[in-house]
C-alpha cells in the first residue's frame, strides 16, 4: 500500500515550520547558562566581567531558586545550579539574560570563577575498570541453573568497551519561558521529548511562587534521539527562573559547541563476558555478564538505562544458566542520558561481538553458530520470561537470503587469500523490548484523548512529541484508519500540557507501540459506538452528541508481572526482532574500513506507514554504523569534542547502501520501531572487520588510529 | 555600515555591523526563519542559501560581503517553478524527518538541479555533501533528488 505523505513534510521543506529559535516575543530577553569550566572543586568567588554594565543583565544563582534546587529524575540527585561544590566540567553554575544574544554569550564567556580544586576522575575507561567507582545500587539477574563447570567446556573471557555518543540532533537545545504575573502562570515552549517532565521540572524549581506551569512544544523539534528526554528540564527550569526574575520572556538556545560539551550522551560501557561452550555440540552451557555504564557525576535516569542494558545483555541466545550483573559507575563528567536504544546497543554490541569471537575460536561460521544457539519460542530468557515467538529465526533466514550471505562468505574468503586489500561481511541479531521496562507501562497508565468536532474534524490529543519520527502522521493514521475517516480530516494536536492528557514521555519505542495501539483501540470503540455509517453522516443525524470527547487509558495485559528486586518475570511484553549483515572493504595499509552495504530484516509487527518506517530504520542504522566506525567524542589529552567540526558526523559521501525488509507485518500489533535499528549495526560492522582482518576488536569506534594501534 | 543587496529578488538595504552574519540578517532583520542555525561553523549546512547563485553556508558570510550581491533563501527557492517541483519530489518520497536540515538540502539540491541536473547518484551525493542530516541516513533524500532530476529530463 502506498504510504500517506507526511503531514509535516511541506511546511518543513519550505522553511515555514517554526522551531524554538524561530519564536520571538515582545521585550524578549536572550538567556545563556554559565557552565563550570573546571572538573571539580569548591567555588570561592564568581567574578563578572567589568566591561559590561551589570544593571543590564538578569542573573540567577542557586540562591534565587524559590522552589527546590533538584531536577526531577528517576534518581533526584542532580542540581539545577551548583550551590558550592562543582562535580563536573559543564555543570550549570548560573544563568544570565540580556536583550542581545551576542552580548549575553560574550558576558558568560568572560565570567571567571575562583575554585579550591578537588581531585577529579574524568577518564571514563578508568572509571569503569575500577569497581570502587560504582554507585551503590546494582542489578543482578540470577535465575540460572548454577551448573558446575565441566572442565571439558571451552571457557572464553572478553571485555568490550563502547564510547560516548553524541545525539547530534541538528537543532540545539532551546526553551522560551514567559511568566504572566497577572495569572501567575509560567508558559514554557521548546524543543523536547517529554512535556510533562519539563512541567514537573519547572514546577519544582519555581515552587509555590507560581500558580501553574503550561508546557507547549514548538511546531518543529529538530531531532532528539533521546537527547531531549531530560536535559530540556534544566534549560526550561533556568529559562523560567530568568523570566520570573526579569519579568520578561526569556529564550535560551544553546550554542552548538556548548550543547555538545554539556548535554547528556550515550553512556560509555564496559561489558565483561565469560562463556562456557560445550565442544561436542557448540551449545552455550553457561554465560556470565558484568555490565557497567559510566553514569557521569549524577545518576539521574541512568538506573533505567542500566535496567534495559542488563535485560538485553544475554542477547537472543538459548542458555539456561545465565548470570548478569549491572552497575553504574561515577566519574567527574556530565551525567549521561538517553540515546536511542537506551543501554541495549551497548550490551547487544558486547554479546554479538562475543558470539563471533566464539565462532572464530571454534572455527565455525558465525551464521551456523547463531543458527545453533538462537533461542526459540518458549525458551527461558535470563529473567525466566518465556521467549514469546520464533521471529528472530525468521529474520535471520530472510536476511541470509536477501544479502546472499553464504555466497559472499565463500567469495570474500577466496578474494582475501589472493589480495592484499580485504573484503568482509559480518552478522548480528537483536531484540528490543517495546515500551517501559518491567511494570513501567502498567504503573504509568497512559491516557489519550480524541475529540470529534461538529464539522467531522477529528483531533488527537497526546503529549508525545513529533521529533522527526513521524508521529504527527502515524498517530493520526492510527485513528483515521480505525475510524474509517479521511486522514486529511484527522489531526495530531501539538502537545500542550493544558490540553492533552499525560500519555507519557516520547521514549522507549513506545509511541506507536503503546500510544498508537491505544488510539487504535479507542477509535475502534468510537466506531462501535456510532455504528457503520460514515462519521459525517452520523454527526448530521446526532448533532447534539458533538463535539464528542473520548478518553482511554492504557491497561497492561494481566500476564505482565515483573519483580523489580529480583528481575524475574516479564521484562517486556512484546519484543521487536532484527537481523543485520554489513559488507565492508578493509585497507590494511591505511587501516581504513569502508562500509559498502547494510541489509536489515526486522519484525516490528504491523507497519503503520511503510515509508516512515523505512526512514526510521535507515536513519537508526546509520547512527549505529558510525557509532561503530567514526564517531568519537573524547580524545586523549584534548577532552570532549567541541562542535560539529570536531565531532564528525557521516555525510552523504559516507553513507553506505541500505536494504531494509519487514517481516510478519500481518500482525495486529504495531511493535516498537524507533530504537531497534540502533541495536545491531555496530556489532555486524565489527564482525565484518573480524572477517576481513582476523582481528577481534573489543572497542569501538574502529577508527584507523585504533586499528593501527592493535595491528602494530 | 549601509549595504544594498537583493534578497529573494527584491532590492533591500541594511545598516549594520559589517561583521554581522548573513544568517542573522535573513533570520532576524527579514524574519526569513527558514534558514536554520545548526552549528554556526559552516559544518552542517542547515543555513545554506544562494549567494550570487552559488550555495554558501550563511553563518560564514558577513554583511560586508553582501554589497551588490544577490541572496536567495529557501523561501525564495520555494517560490520558483523548479523549486516547487523539487519540493514535491521530497514530499512524495517521504524523505523528511525532523526537518531542521531540509531547507539547506532544498537549496543545495535546487542548485544541483539548475546547474547540472543529471540523474546520477554519485554526482548527487557529491552535490549534497555539504549538508548533514542526522535523521535519515540520506537514502530518501537521494531518491527525491533523483526523481526531480528525472522529471526535469536530465541535463537542464
Amino acid at each position: 500500500m502506498k504510504s500517506p505523505i507526511r503531514v509535516d513534510s511541506h511546511a518543513k521543506l519550505t522553511g515555514r515550520t517554526k522551531y524554538i529559535d524561530d519564536y520571538r516575543e515582545d521585550c524578549m530577553l536572550e538567556g545563556a547558562i554559565f557552565f563550570s569550566p573546571v572538573h571539580a572543586g569548591k567555588i570561592t568567588k564568581i567574578v563578572f566581567p567589568t566591561r559590561f554594565d551589570l544593571s543590564e543583565f538578569t542573573i540567577v544563582l542557586s540562591g534565587d531558586i524559590p522552589g527546590e534546587n533538584i531536577v526531577p529524575e528517576p534518581v533526584c540527585d542532580q542540581l539545577f545550579l551548583v550551590e558550592q561544590h562543582i562535580g563536573y566540567k559543564g555543570q550549570p553554575i548560573l544563568a544570565v539574560a540580556h536583550p542581545d544574544r551576542e552580548t549575553v554569550r560574550q558576558f558568560v564567556e568572560e565570567i571567571r570563577i575562583e575554585v579550591e580544586p578537588y581531585e577529579a576522575l574524568t577518564e571514563t575507561k578508568v572509571a569503569m575498570d575500577d569497581e570502587r567507582n560504582a554507585f551503590g545500587n546494582e542489578i543482578v539477574i540470577d535465575h540460572g541453573a548454577h551448573r558446575k563447570v565441566d572442565p571439558k567446556w571451552i571457557f572464553t573471557r572478553s571485555v568490550y568497551y563502547t564510547p560516548h555518543q553524541e545525539q547530534a540532533y541538528l537543532e540545539p537545545q532551546g526553551m522560551l519561558a514567559r511568566y504572566d504575573d497577572q495569572t501567575r502562570v509560567m508558559h514554557v515552549r521548546g524543543t523536547m521529548q517529554c512535556p510533562y517532565f519539563v512541567k514537573s521540572a519547572v514546577d519544582r524549581i519555581m515552587g509555590n511562587k507560581i500558580e501553574k506551569t503550561i508546557v507547549q512544544v514548538s511546531e518543529g523539534i529538530g531531532g532528539a534521539f533521546g537527547g531531549k528526554e531530560d536535559f530540556p528540564n534544566i534549560v526550561a527550569g533556568l529559562s523560567a527562573l530568568l523570566s520570573y526574575k526579569s519579568g520578561k520572556p526569556v529564550k535560551i538556545v544553546l550554542d552548538r559547541a556548548v550543547d555538545i560539551q554539556v548535554t547528556t550522551k550515550r553512556h560509555p560501557s564496559r561489558t565483561e563476558i565469560q562463556s562456557w561452550i560445550d565442544p561436542s555440540d557448540h551449545s552455550i552451557r553457561k554465560l556470565s555478564v558484568d555490565f557497567r555504564l559510566d553514569a557521569g557525576f549524577y545518576q539521574t535516569l541512568s538506573p533505567v538505562v542500566l535496567a534495559r542494558g542488563v535485560l538485553h545483555a544475554g542477547g537472543c541466545y538459548r542458555c539456561d544458566d545465565v548470570y548478569i550483573r549491572g552497575r553504574l559507575m561515577r566519574s567527574n563528567t556530565p551525567p549521561n542520558g538517553a540515546f536511542r536504544g537506551f543501554g541495549a546497543p551497548q550490551s547487544l554490541f558486547a554479546i554479538e561481538s562475543h558470539i563471533d569471537d566464539l565462532a572464530h575460536r571454534l572455527k565455525v561460521d558465525p551464521l551456523e553458530f547463531r543458527r545453533k544457539n538462537l533461542f526459540s519460542e518458549g525458551d527461558p530468557m535470563p529473567t525466566t520470561q518465556a521467549v514469546p515467538e520464533d521471529h528472530i529465526h525468521d529474520a535471520l533466514e530472510r536476511l541470509i537470503e536477501i544479502s546472499d550471505y553464504e555466497k559472499k562468505v565463500l567469495e570474500f574468503a577466496e578474494y582475501n587469500r589472493t589480495h592484499h586489500d580485504k573484503k568482509g561481511i559480518g552478522l548480528s541479531v537483536a531484540m528490543h523490548g517495546g515500551g517501559y521496562t518491567g511494570n513501567g507501562e502498567k504503573l504509568m497508565k497512559s491516557e489519550v484523548k480524541v475529540v470529534i468536532e461538529k464539522d467531522a474534524t477529528v483531533k488527537v490529543y497526546v503529549i508525545n512529541t513529533e521529533m522527526g519520527q513521524g508521529v504527527q502522521t502515524t498517530l493520526a493514521q492510527c485513528v483515521a484508519e480505525e475510524l474509517g475517516h479521511p486522514l486529511e480530516k484527522t489531526f495530531y494536536m501539538f502537545p500542550d500540557t493544558s490540553k492533552a492528557p499525560d500519555s507519557g514521555p516520547t521514549v522507549a519505542s513506545r509511541t506507536i507501540y503503546i500510544i498508537g495501539n491505544l488510539l487504535r483501540k479507542l477509535a475502534r470503540d468510537i466506531r462501535s459506538e456510532i455504528g457503520e455509517a460514515p462519521l459525517a453522516d452520523y454527526i448530521r443525524q446526532h448533532p447534539d452528541k458533538f463535539p464528542m470527547e473520548r478518553h482511554d487509558f492504557f491497561e497492561a495485559d494481566e500476564s505482565v508481572d515483573f519483580d523489580e528486586t529480583t528481575y524475574k518475570g516479564t521484562g517486556y511484553k512484546d519484543y521487536s526482532w532484527a537481523a543485520c549483515a554489513v559488507e565492508i572493504t578493509y585497507d590494511p595499509d591505511t587501516w581504513t574500513v569502508e562500509p559498502l552495504k547494510v541489509w536489515s530484516v526486522l519484525d516490528i509487527g504491523k507497519v503503520i506507514n511503510h515509508d516512515i518506517a523505512i526512514g526510521q530504520v535507515i536513519g537508526g542504522v546509520t547512527q549505529g554504523i558510525f557509532w561503530g566506525l567514526t564517531e568519537y567524542f573524547e580524545k586523549e589529552g584534548v577532552g570532549r569534542m567541541n562542535g560539529l567540526t570536531d565531532y564528525v558526523l557521516p555525510t552523504t559521501l559516507d553513507a553506505p547502501d541500505f536494504a531494509v525488509e519487514f517481516i510478519h507485518t500481518d500482525s495486529d500489533i504495531a511493535k516498537g520501531l524507533g530504537e531497534i535499528p540502533m541495536d545491531f549495526p555496530a556489532a555486524a560492522l565489527r564482525n565484518a572487520v573480524l572477517f576481513a582482518s582476523g582481528k577481534k576488536f573489543c572497542e569501538i569506534p574502529l577508527i584507523p588510529e585504533r586499528i593501527f594501534r592493535e595491528e602494530t | 555600515m549601509k549595504i544594498v543587496f537583493k534578497l529573494n529578488g527584491k532590492p533591500v538595504e541594511i545598516d549594520c555591523d559589517p561583521m554581522r552574519r548573513l544568517l542573522d540578517i535573513v533570520r532576524e532583520d527579514f524574519c526569513l526563519t527558514g534558514t536554520k542555525e545548526g552549528c554556526g561553523e559552516g559544518e552542517c549546512g542547515a543555513c545554506t542559501v544562494l549567494l550570487n547563485g552559488k550555495p554558501v553556508t550563511s553563518c560564514l558570510v558577513n554583511a560586508v560581503q553582501l554589497e551588490g550581491a544577490e541572496v536567495v533563501t529557501v523561501e525564495g527557492v520555494s517560490e520558483t517553478e523548479t523549486g516547487k517541483k523539487l519540493i514535491a519530489c521530497y514530499d512524495k518520497t517521504n524523505a523528511v524527518q525532523c526537518g531542521f536540515c531540509f531547507p539547506g538540502f532544498v537549496v543545495s539540491s535546487y542548485y544541483y538541479l539548475t546547474h547540472d541536473g543529471e540523474p546520477n547518484p554519485e554526482k548527487i551525493k557529491r552535490a549534497l555533501s555539504g549538508n548533514i542530516c542526522r535523521c535519515t541516513g540520506y537514502t530518501k533524500i537521494f531518491e527525491a533528488v533523483m526523481m526531480a532530476c528525472e522529471m526535469a529530463g536530465g541535463q537542464s
